[in-house]
Protein backbone atom coordinates (compact mmCIF):
# COMPACT_ATOMS: atom_id res chain seq x y z
CA UNK A 1 0.00 0.00 0.00
CA UNK A 2 1.11 3.70 -0.36
CA UNK A 3 2.53 5.45 2.63
CA UNK A 4 -0.08 7.06 4.32
CA UNK A 5 1.68 10.12 4.14
CA UNK A 6 1.81 10.83 0.89
CA UNK A 7 4.89 11.07 -1.34
CA UNK A 8 7.03 10.96 1.68
CA UNK A 9 7.20 14.59 2.95
CA UNK A 10 10.79 15.69 2.72
CA UNK A 11 9.66 15.55 -1.48
CA UNK A 12 6.38 17.19 -1.82
CA UNK A 13 4.95 19.14 1.27
CA UNK A 14 1.73 18.41 2.57
CA UNK A 15 -1.04 19.84 0.49
CA UNK A 16 -2.65 22.25 2.76
CA UNK A 17 0.37 24.29 2.36
CA UNK A 18 0.62 25.00 -1.11
CA UNK A 19 -3.25 25.74 -0.70
CA UNK A 20 -3.84 28.37 2.49
CA UNK A 21 -0.91 30.49 0.42
CA UNK A 22 -2.94 30.33 -2.67
CA UNK A 23 -6.04 31.00 -0.19
CA UNK A 24 -4.78 33.95 0.97
CA UNK A 25 -3.64 35.36 -1.91
CA UNK A 26 -6.58 35.27 -3.14
CA UNK A 27 -9.06 36.86 -0.43
CA UNK A 28 -6.04 39.75 -1.03
CA UNK A 29 -6.90 39.63 -4.33
CA UNK A 30 -10.82 40.10 -3.20
CA UNK A 31 -9.41 43.01 -0.87
CA UNK A 32 -7.92 44.43 -3.76
CA UNK A 33 -10.81 44.39 -5.80
CA UNK A 34 -12.84 45.99 -2.91
CA UNK A 35 -10.14 48.64 -2.71
CA UNK A 36 -10.53 49.53 -6.13
CA UNK A 37 -14.05 50.38 -5.64
CA UNK A 38 -13.77 52.67 -2.99
CA UNK A 39 -10.53 54.18 -4.14
CA UNK A 40 -11.69 54.57 -8.03
CA UNK A 41 -9.26 55.76 -10.39
CA UNK A 42 -7.08 57.90 -7.80
CA UNK A 43 -5.09 54.68 -7.65
CA UNK A 44 -3.63 55.43 -11.71
CA UNK A 45 -1.61 58.44 -9.51
CA UNK A 46 1.09 56.72 -8.16
CA UNK A 47 2.02 59.00 -5.83
CA UNK A 48 -1.41 58.98 -3.76
CA UNK A 49 -1.73 57.03 -0.94
CA UNK A 50 -4.66 54.67 -2.63
CA UNK A 51 -2.59 53.31 -5.31
CA UNK A 52 0.30 52.95 -2.40
CA UNK A 53 -2.59 50.88 -0.46
CA UNK A 54 -3.40 49.10 -3.37
CA UNK A 55 0.32 48.14 -5.04
CA UNK A 56 1.00 46.52 -1.37
CA UNK A 57 -2.10 44.67 -1.29
CA UNK A 58 -1.21 43.44 -4.66
CA UNK A 59 2.20 42.98 -4.21
CA UNK A 60 2.59 41.89 -0.87
CA UNK A 61 -0.62 40.54 -0.21
CA UNK A 62 -1.67 38.66 -3.18
CA UNK A 63 1.65 38.05 -5.35
CA UNK A 64 3.85 37.17 -2.58
CA UNK A 65 1.23 34.67 -0.75
CA UNK A 66 1.06 33.13 -4.16
CA UNK A 67 5.00 33.25 -4.47
CA UNK A 68 5.83 31.18 -1.44
CA UNK A 69 2.44 28.60 -2.14
CA UNK A 70 4.86 28.49 -5.86
CA UNK A 71 8.00 28.15 -3.45
CA UNK A 72 6.68 25.78 -1.16
CA UNK A 73 5.52 23.44 -3.84
CA UNK A 74 8.64 23.88 -6.37
CA UNK A 75 11.82 24.44 -3.95
CA UNK A 76 11.50 20.04 -3.71
CA UNK A 77 10.56 19.54 -7.53
CA UNK A 78 12.67 21.81 -9.20
CA UNK A 79 15.68 22.05 -7.01
CA UNK A 80 15.37 19.34 -5.00
CA UNK A 81 14.85 21.49 -1.61
CA UNK A 82 13.71 19.28 1.61
CA UNK A 83 12.34 21.77 3.36
CA UNK A 84 11.85 19.82 6.71
CA UNK A 85 8.76 20.45 8.81
CA UNK A 86 7.01 22.45 6.21
CA UNK A 87 3.42 22.93 8.31
CA UNK A 88 5.77 24.34 11.17
CA UNK A 89 7.54 26.51 8.27
CA UNK A 90 4.39 27.89 6.88
CA UNK A 91 2.99 28.88 10.43
CA UNK A 92 5.73 30.50 11.56
CA UNK A 93 5.32 32.33 8.22
CA UNK A 94 1.64 32.98 7.37
CA UNK A 95 0.02 34.08 10.12
CA UNK A 96 2.75 36.64 11.32
CA UNK A 97 2.95 37.72 7.48
CA UNK A 98 -0.64 38.16 6.71
CA UNK A 99 -0.90 40.47 10.15
CA UNK A 100 1.80 42.57 8.78
CA UNK A 101 0.20 43.50 5.74
CA UNK A 102 -2.76 43.95 6.90
CA UNK A 103 -1.13 46.41 9.65
CA UNK A 104 1.05 47.57 6.73
CA UNK A 105 -2.00 48.61 4.99
CA UNK A 106 -3.57 50.92 7.96
CA UNK A 107 -0.28 52.20 8.47
CA UNK A 108 -0.27 53.83 4.73
CA UNK A 109 -3.83 54.90 5.86
CA UNK A 110 -3.80 56.28 9.02
CA UNK A 111 0.62 56.97 9.06
CA UNK A 112 0.40 56.08 12.86
CA UNK A 113 4.17 55.50 13.50
CA UNK A 114 3.69 52.02 15.94
CA UNK A 115 1.64 50.87 12.76
CA UNK A 116 4.50 51.29 10.72
CA UNK A 117 6.64 49.78 13.86
CA UNK A 118 4.45 46.76 14.41
CA UNK A 119 4.24 46.06 10.33
CA UNK A 120 7.85 46.14 10.26
CA UNK A 121 8.12 43.76 12.90
CA UNK A 122 5.81 41.20 11.35
CA UNK A 123 6.51 41.42 7.75
CA UNK A 124 10.54 41.71 8.49
CA UNK A 125 10.47 39.39 11.13
CA UNK A 126 8.47 36.62 9.02
CA UNK A 127 10.06 37.06 5.31
CA UNK A 128 13.25 37.45 6.54
CA UNK A 129 12.92 34.03 8.45
CA UNK A 130 11.39 31.56 5.13
CA UNK A 131 14.20 33.46 2.98
CA UNK A 132 16.86 32.78 5.51
CA UNK A 133 15.48 29.04 5.50
CA UNK A 134 14.95 28.66 1.72
CA UNK A 135 18.29 30.39 1.25
CA UNK A 136 20.42 28.22 3.82
CA UNK A 137 18.66 24.71 1.95
CA UNK A 138 19.86 26.14 -1.73
CA UNK A 139 23.08 27.07 -0.51
CA UNK A 140 23.61 23.58 1.06
CA UNK A 141 22.95 22.29 -2.87
CA UNK A 142 25.78 20.46 -4.41
CA UNK A 143 24.37 21.03 -8.51
CA UNK A 144 22.49 23.77 -8.95
CA UNK A 145 20.02 24.18 -11.95
CA UNK A 146 19.69 27.24 -13.94
CA UNK A 147 15.71 26.91 -12.07
CA UNK A 148 17.46 26.75 -8.12
CA UNK A 149 20.29 29.28 -9.46
CA UNK A 150 17.81 31.96 -9.94
CA UNK A 151 15.71 30.88 -7.49
CA UNK A 152 18.90 31.69 -5.18
CA UNK A 153 19.33 35.31 -6.55
CA UNK A 154 15.45 35.76 -6.40
CA UNK A 155 15.57 34.99 -3.05
CA UNK A 156 18.38 37.51 -2.77
CA UNK A 157 16.35 40.23 -4.43
CA UNK A 158 13.79 39.93 -1.80
CA UNK A 159 16.17 40.51 1.09
CA UNK A 160 17.03 43.29 -0.20
CA UNK A 161 13.27 44.65 -1.12
CA UNK A 162 12.64 44.30 2.71
CA UNK A 163 16.18 45.80 3.70
CA UNK A 164 14.68 48.74 1.56
CA UNK A 165 11.19 48.45 2.84
CA UNK A 166 12.50 49.06 7.04
CA UNK A 167 14.51 51.77 5.97
CA UNK A 168 11.49 53.58 4.40
CA UNK A 169 8.96 52.69 6.89
CA UNK A 170 11.56 53.91 9.47
CA UNK A 171 11.83 57.35 8.39
CA UNK A 172 7.73 57.22 7.62
CA UNK A 173 7.54 56.57 11.43
CA UNK A 174 9.69 59.22 12.02
CA UNK A 175 12.16 56.91 13.55
CA UNK A 176 15.05 57.71 11.61
CA UNK A 177 15.30 61.03 8.75
CA UNK A 178 16.10 59.58 5.89
CA UNK A 179 18.19 61.34 4.12
CA UNK A 180 17.92 58.70 1.16
CA UNK A 181 14.61 58.00 1.36
CA UNK A 182 14.08 58.46 -2.60
CA UNK A 183 17.03 56.19 -3.45
CA UNK A 184 15.67 54.23 -1.35
CA UNK A 185 12.52 53.94 -3.09
CA UNK A 186 13.42 53.31 -6.26
CA UNK A 187 15.82 50.30 -4.81
CA UNK A 188 12.47 49.55 -3.25
CA UNK A 189 10.86 48.84 -6.11
CA UNK A 190 13.10 48.20 -8.90
CA UNK A 191 14.36 45.00 -6.79
CA UNK A 192 10.59 44.27 -5.70
CA UNK A 193 9.51 44.58 -9.24
CA UNK A 194 12.30 43.14 -11.32
CA UNK A 195 14.93 41.55 -8.77
CA UNK A 196 12.10 39.40 -6.99
CA UNK A 197 8.86 38.94 -9.01
CA UNK A 198 10.36 38.95 -12.52
CA UNK A 199 12.90 36.80 -11.47
CA UNK A 200 11.16 34.32 -9.64
CA UNK A 201 8.88 33.87 -13.09
CA UNK A 202 12.09 33.92 -15.02
CA UNK A 203 14.05 31.08 -13.09
CA UNK A 204 10.74 29.11 -12.82
CA UNK A 205 9.81 29.09 -16.63
CA UNK A 206 13.44 27.67 -17.12
CA UNK A 207 12.20 24.80 -15.64
CA UNK A 208 8.27 24.30 -15.83
CA UNK A 209 8.12 25.60 -20.13
CA UNK A 210 10.33 23.00 -21.29
CA UNK A 211 8.61 20.58 -18.94
CA UNK A 212 4.69 21.62 -19.09
CA UNK A 213 4.60 21.84 -22.53
CA UNK A 214 7.96 20.13 -24.56
CA UNK A 215 9.68 22.70 -25.46
CA UNK A 216 12.87 22.63 -26.54
CA UNK A 217 14.74 24.19 -23.69
CA UNK A 218 16.29 27.89 -23.05
CA UNK A 219 19.53 28.76 -24.44
CA UNK A 220 22.42 28.40 -21.51
CA UNK A 221 23.44 31.72 -22.33
CA UNK A 222 20.41 32.79 -21.35
CA UNK A 223 19.32 29.84 -18.27
CA UNK A 224 22.57 30.50 -16.44
CA UNK A 225 23.36 33.88 -16.88
CA UNK A 226 20.09 36.12 -17.38
CA UNK A 227 19.55 36.08 -13.67
CA UNK A 228 22.80 37.18 -12.36
CA UNK A 229 23.01 39.87 -14.92
CA UNK A 230 19.82 41.46 -14.05
CA UNK A 231 21.08 41.26 -10.19
CA UNK A 232 24.28 42.58 -10.59
CA UNK A 233 22.59 45.42 -13.19
CA UNK A 234 20.21 46.30 -10.09
CA UNK A 235 23.21 46.21 -7.79
CA UNK A 236 25.33 48.09 -9.44
CA UNK A 237 23.27 50.84 -10.46
CA UNK A 238 21.69 50.80 -6.74
CA UNK A 239 24.87 51.83 -5.28
CA UNK A 240 26.36 54.50 -7.93
CA UNK A 241 22.20 55.83 -8.18
CA UNK A 242 22.94 56.64 -4.61
CA UNK A 243 25.03 59.56 -6.03
CA UNK A 244 23.95 59.67 -9.63
CA UNK A 245 19.79 58.79 -9.52
CA UNK A 246 20.38 59.15 -13.63
CA UNK A 247 22.02 56.01 -13.84
CA UNK A 248 18.53 54.40 -13.17
CA UNK A 249 17.30 55.65 -16.90
CA UNK A 250 20.25 53.45 -18.26
CA UNK A 251 19.45 50.68 -15.85
CA UNK A 252 15.80 51.16 -17.33
CA UNK A 253 16.46 51.07 -20.50
CA UNK A 254 18.76 47.95 -20.34
CA UNK A 255 16.07 45.85 -18.29
CA UNK A 256 13.07 46.90 -20.67
CA UNK A 257 15.31 45.53 -23.37
CA UNK A 258 16.58 42.12 -21.66
CA UNK A 259 12.81 41.58 -20.45
CA UNK A 260 11.36 41.88 -23.96
CA UNK A 261 14.29 39.72 -25.22
CA UNK A 262 13.66 36.68 -22.70
CA UNK A 263 9.60 37.45 -22.82
CA UNK A 264 9.88 37.07 -26.68
CA UNK A 265 12.22 34.02 -26.33
CA UNK A 266 9.70 32.22 -24.34
CA UNK A 267 6.80 33.04 -26.36
CA UNK A 268 8.70 31.87 -29.22
CA UNK A 269 9.31 28.44 -27.25
CA UNK A 270 5.46 28.26 -26.61
CA UNK A 271 5.31 28.27 -30.53
CA UNK A 272 7.23 25.28 -30.69
CA UNK A 273 5.19 23.09 -27.97
CA UNK A 274 4.94 19.43 -29.58
CA UNK A 275 1.10 19.55 -29.24
CA UNK A 276 -1.23 21.92 -31.43
CA UNK A 277 -3.71 22.73 -28.48
CA UNK A 278 -3.38 25.05 -26.72
CA UNK A 279 -4.96 25.51 -23.31
CA UNK A 280 -6.21 28.00 -20.74
CA UNK A 281 -2.48 28.28 -18.77
CA UNK A 282 -0.59 28.76 -22.28
CA UNK A 283 -2.73 31.26 -23.22
CA UNK A 284 -2.37 33.01 -19.32
CA UNK A 285 1.21 32.58 -20.50
CA UNK A 286 1.12 34.40 -23.98
CA UNK A 287 -0.80 37.34 -22.11
CA UNK A 288 1.46 37.79 -19.03
CA UNK A 289 4.35 37.76 -21.55
CA UNK A 290 2.85 40.18 -23.93
CA UNK A 291 1.97 42.26 -21.24
CA UNK A 292 5.59 42.27 -20.00
CA UNK A 293 6.51 43.43 -23.42
CA UNK A 294 3.99 46.41 -23.52
CA UNK A 295 4.64 47.03 -20.12
CA UNK A 296 8.62 47.70 -21.00
CA UNK A 297 8.05 49.86 -24.06
CA UNK A 298 5.74 51.99 -22.36
CA UNK A 299 8.46 51.84 -19.60
CA UNK A 300 10.74 53.12 -21.90
CA UNK A 301 8.82 55.82 -23.59
CA UNK A 302 7.67 57.30 -20.42
CA UNK A 303 11.26 57.57 -19.39
CA UNK A 304 11.41 60.40 -22.23
CA UNK A 305 7.70 62.34 -21.92
CA UNK A 306 5.69 62.84 -19.13
CA UNK A 307 2.57 61.52 -20.27
CA UNK A 308 1.13 60.04 -17.26
CA UNK A 309 -1.45 58.15 -19.08
CA UNK A 310 1.58 55.51 -20.94
CA UNK A 311 2.99 55.43 -17.33
CA UNK A 312 -0.47 53.98 -15.41
CA UNK A 313 -0.72 51.49 -18.46
CA UNK A 314 2.88 50.79 -18.16
CA UNK A 315 2.20 49.51 -14.54
CA UNK A 316 -1.13 47.94 -15.50
CA UNK A 317 0.36 45.78 -18.32
CA UNK A 318 3.38 44.69 -15.39
CA UNK A 319 0.49 44.04 -12.91
CA UNK A 320 -1.17 41.61 -15.68
CA UNK A 321 2.44 40.01 -16.46
CA UNK A 322 2.67 39.11 -12.80
CA UNK A 323 -0.70 37.68 -12.68
CA UNK A 324 -1.66 36.11 -16.00
CA UNK A 325 1.94 33.81 -14.70
CA UNK A 326 0.30 33.22 -11.47
CA UNK A 327 -2.83 32.04 -13.29
CA UNK A 328 -1.07 29.49 -15.52
CA UNK A 329 0.94 28.48 -12.34
CA UNK A 330 -2.34 27.91 -10.02
CA UNK A 331 -4.51 25.68 -12.76
CA UNK A 332 -1.05 23.69 -13.09
CA UNK A 333 -0.34 23.26 -9.55
CA UNK A 334 -3.87 23.07 -7.60
CA UNK A 335 -5.20 19.80 -9.67
CA UNK A 336 -1.75 18.43 -9.95
CA UNK A 337 -1.56 18.18 -6.21
CA UNK A 338 -4.78 17.55 -5.77
CA UNK A 339 -3.91 14.10 -7.49
CA UNK A 340 -0.97 13.67 -7.01
CA UNK A 341 -0.95 13.72 -2.91
CA UNK A 342 -4.67 11.33 -3.07
CA UNK A 343 -2.38 9.04 -5.66
CA UNK A 344 0.85 8.84 -3.26
CA UNK A 345 -1.63 7.93 -0.25
CA UNK A 346 -3.72 5.23 -2.66
CA UNK A 347 -6.99 6.39 -3.31
CA UNK A 348 -7.34 4.52 -6.82
CA UNK A 349 -11.10 6.71 -6.91
CA UNK A 350 -9.15 9.77 -6.87
CA UNK A 351 -10.33 12.20 -9.00
CA UNK A 352 -8.41 13.04 -12.57
CA UNK A 353 -6.82 16.13 -12.94
CA UNK A 354 -9.53 17.70 -15.29
CA UNK A 355 -11.86 16.54 -12.81
CA UNK A 356 -10.30 18.48 -10.22
CA UNK A 357 -10.66 21.80 -11.90
CA UNK A 358 -11.73 21.26 -15.59
CA UNK A 359 -9.98 22.96 -18.55
CA UNK A 360 -13.51 24.60 -18.95
CA UNK A 361 -13.48 26.53 -15.74
CA UNK A 362 -9.98 27.71 -16.29
CA UNK A 363 -10.88 29.07 -19.41
CA UNK A 364 -13.96 31.22 -18.32
CA UNK A 365 -11.05 32.80 -15.66
CA UNK A 366 -9.04 33.61 -19.05
CA UNK A 367 -11.61 35.36 -20.25
CA UNK A 368 -12.74 37.02 -16.57
CA UNK A 369 -8.94 37.94 -16.78
CA UNK A 370 -8.93 39.27 -20.17
CA UNK A 371 -11.90 41.53 -19.25
CA UNK A 372 -10.64 42.87 -16.24
CA UNK A 373 -7.29 44.07 -18.64
CA UNK A 374 -9.97 45.81 -20.82
CA UNK A 375 -11.98 47.47 -18.40
CA UNK A 376 -8.62 48.71 -16.71
CA UNK A 377 -7.98 50.17 -20.02
CA UNK A 378 -10.99 51.58 -21.11
CA UNK A 379 -11.11 53.41 -17.28
CA UNK A 380 -8.04 54.82 -17.64
CA UNK A 381 -10.20 56.77 -20.54
CA UNK A 382 -13.84 56.52 -19.65
CA UNK A 383 -13.56 56.51 -15.80
CA UNK A 384 -16.73 54.58 -14.46
CA UNK A 385 -15.25 51.58 -16.03
CA UNK A 386 -12.69 51.54 -12.90
CA UNK A 387 -16.35 50.36 -10.98
CA UNK A 388 -16.25 47.75 -13.69
CA UNK A 389 -12.63 46.76 -13.04
CA UNK A 390 -13.02 46.14 -9.23
CA UNK A 391 -16.00 44.38 -9.81
CA UNK A 392 -13.88 42.09 -12.74
CA UNK A 393 -11.16 41.73 -9.93
CA UNK A 394 -13.54 40.79 -7.23
CA UNK A 395 -14.63 38.28 -9.77
CA UNK A 396 -11.42 37.04 -10.79
CA UNK A 397 -9.82 35.94 -7.02
CA UNK A 398 -13.54 35.16 -5.92
CA UNK A 399 -13.08 32.63 -8.78
CA UNK A 400 -9.51 31.38 -7.67
CA UNK A 401 -10.99 31.07 -4.44
CA UNK A 402 -14.03 28.74 -4.91
CA UNK A 403 -11.63 26.48 -7.16
CA UNK A 404 -9.50 25.97 -4.16
CA UNK A 405 -12.19 25.36 -1.63
CA UNK A 406 -13.83 22.75 -4.48
CA UNK A 407 -10.06 21.04 -4.76
CA UNK A 408 -9.85 20.92 -0.95
CA UNK A 409 -13.52 19.28 -0.67
CA UNK A 410 -12.39 17.17 -3.11
CA UNK A 411 -9.37 15.78 -1.40
CA UNK A 412 -11.21 15.81 1.94
CA UNK A 413 -13.98 13.51 0.42
CA UNK A 414 -12.22 11.43 -1.39
CA UNK A 415 -9.88 10.37 1.91
CA UNK A 416 -13.42 10.12 3.86
CA UNK A 417 -15.18 7.97 1.58
CA UNK A 418 -12.38 6.76 -1.16
CA UNK A 419 -11.07 2.93 -1.53
CA UNK A 420 -7.36 2.49 -1.26
CA UNK A 421 -5.18 0.46 -3.87
CA UNK A 422 -3.08 -2.53 -2.82
CA UNK A 423 0.30 -2.27 -3.50
CA UNK A 424 0.77 -5.87 -2.77
CA UNK A 425 4.84 -4.98 -2.00
CA UNK A 426 6.25 -7.35 0.38
CA UNK A 427 7.10 -5.37 3.74
CA UNK A 428 11.08 -4.49 3.90
CA UNK B 1 16.17 -12.11 -24.16
CA UNK B 2 14.88 -11.38 -21.16
CA UNK B 3 12.62 -13.68 -19.23
CA UNK B 4 10.66 -10.51 -18.49
CA UNK B 5 8.21 -8.77 -20.02
CA UNK B 6 8.62 -5.15 -20.88
CA UNK B 7 6.62 -2.52 -20.29
CA UNK B 8 7.58 0.15 -22.29
CA UNK B 9 6.62 3.31 -21.21
CA UNK B 10 7.51 6.29 -23.86
CA UNK B 11 7.15 9.46 -22.33
CA UNK B 12 8.86 12.38 -24.09
CA UNK B 13 6.67 13.58 -26.11
CA UNK B 14 4.13 13.89 -22.83
CA UNK B 15 3.24 17.35 -21.27
CA UNK B 16 4.10 17.47 -17.42
CA UNK B 17 1.97 15.86 -15.52
CA UNK B 18 1.09 12.85 -17.80
CA UNK B 19 4.19 10.90 -17.58
CA UNK B 20 3.69 10.77 -13.90
CA UNK B 21 0.37 10.09 -14.18
CA UNK B 22 1.22 6.83 -16.87
CA UNK B 23 4.25 5.98 -14.60
CA UNK B 24 2.21 5.34 -11.27
CA UNK B 25 -0.73 3.57 -13.85
CA UNK B 26 2.50 1.27 -14.61
CA UNK B 27 3.71 0.77 -11.63
CA UNK B 28 -0.01 -1.20 -10.45
CA UNK B 29 0.15 -3.45 -12.76
CA UNK B 30 4.00 -4.67 -11.99
CA UNK B 31 4.33 -8.12 -10.78
CA UNK B 32 6.94 -10.68 -10.36
CA UNK B 33 7.24 -11.02 -14.45
CA UNK B 34 7.32 -7.63 -15.90
CA UNK B 35 9.21 -4.48 -15.33
CA UNK B 36 8.63 -0.90 -16.40
CA UNK B 37 11.19 1.00 -18.76
CA UNK B 38 10.43 4.31 -19.19
CA UNK B 39 12.23 6.96 -21.77
CA UNK B 40 11.89 10.58 -20.35
CA UNK B 41 13.13 13.79 -21.25
CA UNK B 42 14.14 14.45 -17.30
CA UNK B 43 15.18 12.32 -14.21
CA UNK B 44 11.90 11.93 -12.64
CA UNK B 45 12.74 12.18 -8.79
CA UNK B 46 9.29 12.41 -7.56
CA UNK B 47 8.31 9.09 -9.74
CA UNK B 48 11.58 7.08 -8.48
CA UNK B 49 10.95 8.24 -5.06
CA UNK B 50 7.47 6.73 -4.93
CA UNK B 51 8.69 3.78 -6.58
CA UNK B 52 11.82 3.42 -4.00
CA UNK B 53 9.62 3.90 -1.10
CA UNK B 54 6.47 1.13 -2.09
CA UNK B 55 9.54 -1.52 -2.36
CA UNK B 56 10.01 -1.35 -6.04
CA UNK B 57 13.92 -1.34 -7.52
CA UNK B 58 14.98 1.11 -9.56
CA UNK B 59 17.61 2.78 -11.55
CA UNK B 60 17.57 5.74 -14.11
CA UNK B 61 20.39 6.62 -16.21
CA UNK B 62 21.19 9.28 -19.11
CA UNK B 63 22.31 8.74 -22.28
CA UNK B 64 24.96 10.76 -24.44
CA UNK B 65 21.65 12.39 -26.09
CA UNK B 66 20.17 13.24 -23.08
CA UNK B 67 17.29 10.84 -22.91
CA UNK B 68 16.66 9.59 -19.61
CA UNK B 69 16.32 5.35 -19.14
CA UNK B 70 14.11 4.49 -16.05
CA UNK B 71 13.48 1.06 -15.31
CA UNK B 72 10.86 -0.46 -12.19
CA UNK B 73 10.71 -3.68 -11.37
CA UNK B 74 9.02 -5.20 -8.22
CA UNK B 75 10.70 -9.04 -8.11
CA UNK B 76 14.06 -8.41 -6.67
CA UNK B 77 15.76 -10.93 -8.79
CA UNK B 78 15.48 -8.50 -11.94
CA UNK B 79 18.56 -7.18 -12.78
CA UNK B 80 17.81 -3.91 -14.20
CA UNK B 81 21.54 -3.42 -14.89
CA UNK B 82 21.37 -6.25 -17.38
CA UNK B 83 18.01 -4.54 -18.66
CA UNK B 84 18.99 -1.73 -19.71
CA UNK B 85 19.47 -0.78 -23.20
CA UNK B 86 21.95 2.64 -23.33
Amino acid sequence: MFNQNGLSLDQAPPISVVFRFFFSGALFGILAGILILIFGTSIFDAHTTQAVILTHTLTLGVMLSFMFAALFQMLPVIAGVKLTSPVQKANWLQYPFTIGVITLLLAFQTSLSWLYGLASLFLGGSIFYIVAVMLKNLFELVHHSASSKGMVIALLALAVVVILALYMTATLSGTINGTYFSQMKEGHYSFGLFGWITLLIISISFQVIEMFYVTPSYPKVVSYYLPTVLFSLLVVTFIVGLFIPATWIITDILLAILLSSYALLTLKRLTQKKRPLSDATVWFWRIGLTSLIVSMFLMIITLFTTISLLQTASYLFFTFFALSIVFAMFYKIIPFLTWFHLNSQGYFTAPMMHEVIHPKTANKHLYIHLATLVTFLLSTFLTPFIYFAGLLTILSFGWMSYQIIHAWKLYRHTQETGEKFEMKIAEG
Amino acid sequence: MSEFTKIDLDARALEHPKPLEQAIRALRELNDENYLYMLHRKNPIPFIDLASEQGFQTLSREDETGNWHILVAKNPSVTLEELLRV
